[in-house]
């Protein structure tokens, strides 16, 4: 009964992301199971070392590396967005999975919301 | 035969009208699950889907009014219809309470709409059959 939450756009830029992060860190905080995916322009919500304070915006990694202890289970990322981003497993925060983003990924969730 | 199987719908709106489609094609999609005999839980704006809950906006009178369709849609069936709480205070939609605890000048929830938090939105995730998202497609 895990809802899947697809984030597909940059940190920066835009705001759907973040209201994306927060479905599911409020899922997480009524105990319902939750994963959050990061695709396309998404995956550079993964990168380390962010300087938001330099265009007057908060750190997105901050509330990304909470996520697990807030009770969101899984952290992924797709691999062909990584890899058309030119990010390494090296270039992440902490606790990321690298899977493959395809139809068989998505079956195995309850719901899956791109917001 | 058996009777088709009653769904019920919770409907999350995250496109702004007037910028998407989101507000109206919900519309219609609420009106086809009321007539197919279906139920709709509530009605959640969440993002930019907070626009549609403004008594401000002021369309040409030859254009729709897309708070005011919903409106009466939501008064008919008595469909809550939440709008979130962080969503709405970010964008300056506020209530009267939210005027109230952040001193402004003033408040512009369209009735029948309520500010809630997200936990609505978990709710809904939880209770309806089916969680259908209208976003702005761009």
């Amino acid at each position: 009964m895990t809802t899947l939450i697809i984030i597909d756009q940059p940190p920066y830029g835009n705001w759907a992301g973040r209201e994306g992060l927060d479905m599911a860190f409020s899922l997480a905080a009524f105990d319902q199971p939750v994963a959050l995916l990061f695709t396309g322009a998404g995956v550079n919500w993964l990168r380390q070392g962010q300087q938001a304070e330099l265009i007057a915006q908060k750190n997105v990694d901050r509330n990304l590396s909470a996520a697990t202890v807030f009770g969101v289970d899984q952290l992924l990322a797709d691999s062909t967005s990584l890899t058309r981003f030119g990010l390494a497993p090296v270039d992440l925060l902490a606790g990321v999975e690298t899977v493959r983003f395809e139809p068989a990924l998505l079956s195995s969730y309850s719901h899956v919301v791109c917001p | 035969m058996p009777s088709p199987r009653i769904l019920t719908y919770t409907l999350v709106i995250t496109g702004a009208p007037y910028t998407s489609q989101a507000p109206q094609t919900a519309l219609n999609f609420a009106q086809a699950v009321l007539a197919a005999g279906h139920t709709i839980d509530r009605v959640f704006l969440y993002g930019d889907g907070i626009h549609l809950a403004s008594v401000l906006a002021a369309p040409p009178s030859d254009e729709a009014n897309w708070t005011q369709r919903w409106g009466e849609l939501l008064t008919a069936h008595e469909i809550p219809a939440v709008a979130c709480i962080a969503s709405a205070l970010r964008r300056g939609l506020l209530d009267p309470a939210e005027q109230a605890r952040y001193e402004k000048p003033a408040a512009n929830l369209a009735a029948p709409f309520e500010i809630a938090g997200l936990g609505e939105w978990v709710e809904g995730q939880l209770q309806s059959s089916r969680v259908v998202y209208f976003h702005s497609g761009a």
